[in-house]
């Protein structure tokens, strides 16, 4: 009796505490909860109405087509974000990227310059550019990141803002373009409209936790985040790795902002202010460390999942809008404690 | 040397800008041969294990490896030809484990070349084995990541590492730096094995009591000027210190030789 204990023991016990050390677990949790009490909180409400309906509001096909609309475009960024950041550097310039590429594209378009197709082409050549720039400063001048990145951020919004006299450009006619319907084509499951936008979101989620976890160039990329130097005397290419990983930044921003401004038809030069925050935000709440080495594609996705879940929210419960930075503010706070518990535990006393 | 020679850099002159970190200094490295390098701050021992190692280029002078002439540009190069550094307490990626850290830079691949997808089965196999080798004695799994190390066990995967790869020449930066004494010692054992298995070692280090219990020969630099090479068996470390501050500006008769 006491060796079946012992064998029970052995066999849930690692495995347990495996789970419940991995940098996802917390945010998993996290994400459930707020699913829960949101469930819970707008089923409540909808129960005082006349019209008695237990079904809770916040888990209505409207309300999961809204919340799926937006976060696959925030999501590409936050993708190309992590694997930036677990190589030691991060991309302020994301949210004018976001803004700036469907402007190049639609003012291809406008002009009569290009096709769609074409202008669309272009736009993520610049990004690529972009991208290119970012990490050429940053890796031959050694400049850091942040410096370069906010210098692109301002370069990026201004000429949006230039090329545009700060007016939206127009985007009425893109609904029987190919490239419309590649990028955000919708469709119906049951009651919930689903873009395509989702589906690129996902395989994107794929690919990259592939590269990361199993892939050589993952290898690389952790170790020009942890340790550049050891990385650099193994003949690891840490200058063109990081390289690589602005110009993923610059293009993933790109493409989310094309996407963005098809779905809601309007291409704003003033589109993406500010998502550099929510995305970093997104990333570490997710387990990626800051200071690089260590990074999580899934946990990316579920601090993407838990800041846009906690938006959607806390509007559907009736809390005001506005104090959604409170909360995002209180969730970054309480996962850094996590995170950082965790690793002191699991990292250094074995 | 009748073993031959497995480096030999000649009349290395490095400046940096109007300051001359290496004034033609001519070093070498013989087959199976621990070479201690000594010397103060500043002496220019990094300036010239750095050009050796590719991290940056020499302004003057001719490398030969193997007796061939040589060029080294960066540190691909210097790995090709067989050449790792280690450096002080950083050779390895502290959050990656003790098997993605063995294999970096050269990991193996499975399946489809396009798919880049590391060979983990092998990379784990091949660390169990060398963990063994090591004579590790606790269990260590070759997930774990390096932050559960201590100082001794990671210069030891480091070493190890070389000698897995079949490198030809270990260049050790300050190994025993920040290491208790049982762990400097097997460090230091560790640095024995890895000679009499045919590699030979550059280990550079401020503290010539460690380079003295393993080094077959010793080099001083002073100022970017090689000022002597002696024998340990037939120095004492007096008269070495001496001439690493500068009181003696060269050994000695009676202890040369």
């Amino acid at each position: 009796m006491e060796a079946s204990s012992r064998l029970q023991k052995a066999m849930t016990a690692p495995s347990v505490r495996k789970l419940i050390a991995a940098p996802e677990f917390g945010p998993l949790v996290l994400l459930i909860v707020e699913i829960v009490v949101f469930s819970f909180l707008t089923s409540r409400r909808a129960a005082s109405d006349p019209f008695f309906t237990i079904f809770p509001s916040f888990l209505s096909a409207t309300n999961i087509t809204n919340l799926l609309s937006f976060t696959p475009e925030l999501g590409m960024i936050a993708l190309g974000m992590t694997l930036l950041m677990t190589a030691g550097e991060f991309d302020l310039s994301v949210g004018s990227v976001f803004g700036f590429a469907a402007i190049v594209m639609w003012t291809f378009f406008n002009t009569g310059a290009t096709s769609l197709e074409i202008g669309f082409v272009l736009a993520m050549l610049i990004s690529v550019a972009i991208g290119f720039v970012n990490g050429w400063f940053v890796t031959r001048l050694r400049i850091p990141s942040f410096l370069v990145t906010l210098g692109m951020l301002l370069v990026a919004r201004g000429s949006a803002l230039y090329i545009t006299d700060g007016f939206p450009q127009r985007t009425w006619n893109a609904g029987q373009s190919v490239l419309s319907a590649i990028l955000v084509g919708e469709f119906s499951i049951g009651e919930v409209r689903i873009y395509a936008s989702l589906i690129w979101f996902i395989l994107f989620t794929i690919i990259m936790h592939y590269v990361l976890v199993h892939s050589k160039a993952g290898n690389w990329i952790q170790a020009s985040g942890g340790n550049a130097m050891a990385a650099i005397a193994r003949g690891v290419k840490v200058g063109r790795t990081k390289v690589l990983l602005f110009i993923l930044s610059a293009m993933m921003s790109a493409y989310a902002g094309i996407t963005s401004s098809i779905r809601v038809s309007a291409a704003n030069p003033n589109s993406g202010d500010g998502y550099e925050l929510e995305v970093i935000a997104m990333v570490v709440i997710g387990g990626t460390a800051l200071a690089g080495g260590r990074g999580s594609i899934l946990g990316t996705v579920l601090g993407v999942l838990i800041l846009r879940v906690m938006r959607n929210g806390i509007v559907m419960v009736g809390v005001p809008g506005l104090a959604y930075k409170i909360f995002i503010g209180a969730i970054i706070l309480g996962m850094m404690v996590l995170h950082s518990s965790i690793e002191r535990r699991t990292g250094n006393g074995r | 040397m009748a073993t031959g020679e497995l480096v030999r850099m000649e009349h290395i002159y490095k400046n940096f800008g109007s300051v001359q970190a290496l004034n033609d200094v001519t070093f070498t490295v013989g087959h199976r041969e621990i070479v201690g390098l000594v010397g103060d701050n500043g002496a220019g021992k990094s300036t010239l294990i750095k050009i050796l190692s590719g991290a940056h280029p020499a302004t003057s002078g001719q490398i030969y490896f193997d007796g061939k002439p040589v060029e080294i540009k960066n540190t691909w190069d210097a790995i090709q030809l067989g050449i790792e550094t280690i450096y002080q307490d950083s050779a390895l990626v502290p959050q990656l484990s003790i098997a993605r850290n063995l294999f970096l830079g050269r990991e193996p691949l499975t399946g489809p070349k396009w798919l880049q997808r590391m060979d983990k089965r092998f990379m784990e196999e091949q660390t169990r084995k060398l963990l063994g080798d090591l004579g590790i004695t606790k269990y260590i799994n070759p997930d774990t990541p390096i932050t559960s190390l201590s100082g001794g066990e990671r210069q030891s995967i480091s070493i190890a590492r070389a000698m897995f790869f079949e490198s030809r020449l270990i260049i050790l930066d300050e190994p025993t730096n920040n290491l208790g004494v049982e762990e400097t010692h097997r460090v230091l054992r560790f640095i024995h094995n890895a000679r009499d298995r045919g590699l030979s070692c550059i280990f550079i280090t401020h503290n010539i009591y460690h380079v003295f219990q393993v080094v077959d020969r010793i080099v001083v630099l002073r100022r970017g000027k090689k000022v002597c090479e002696a024998d340990p068996k037939h120095t004492n470390i007096d008269d070495i210190e001496k001439v690493i501050t500068g009181i003696y500006d060269t050994l000695p008769e009676r202890s040369a030789g």
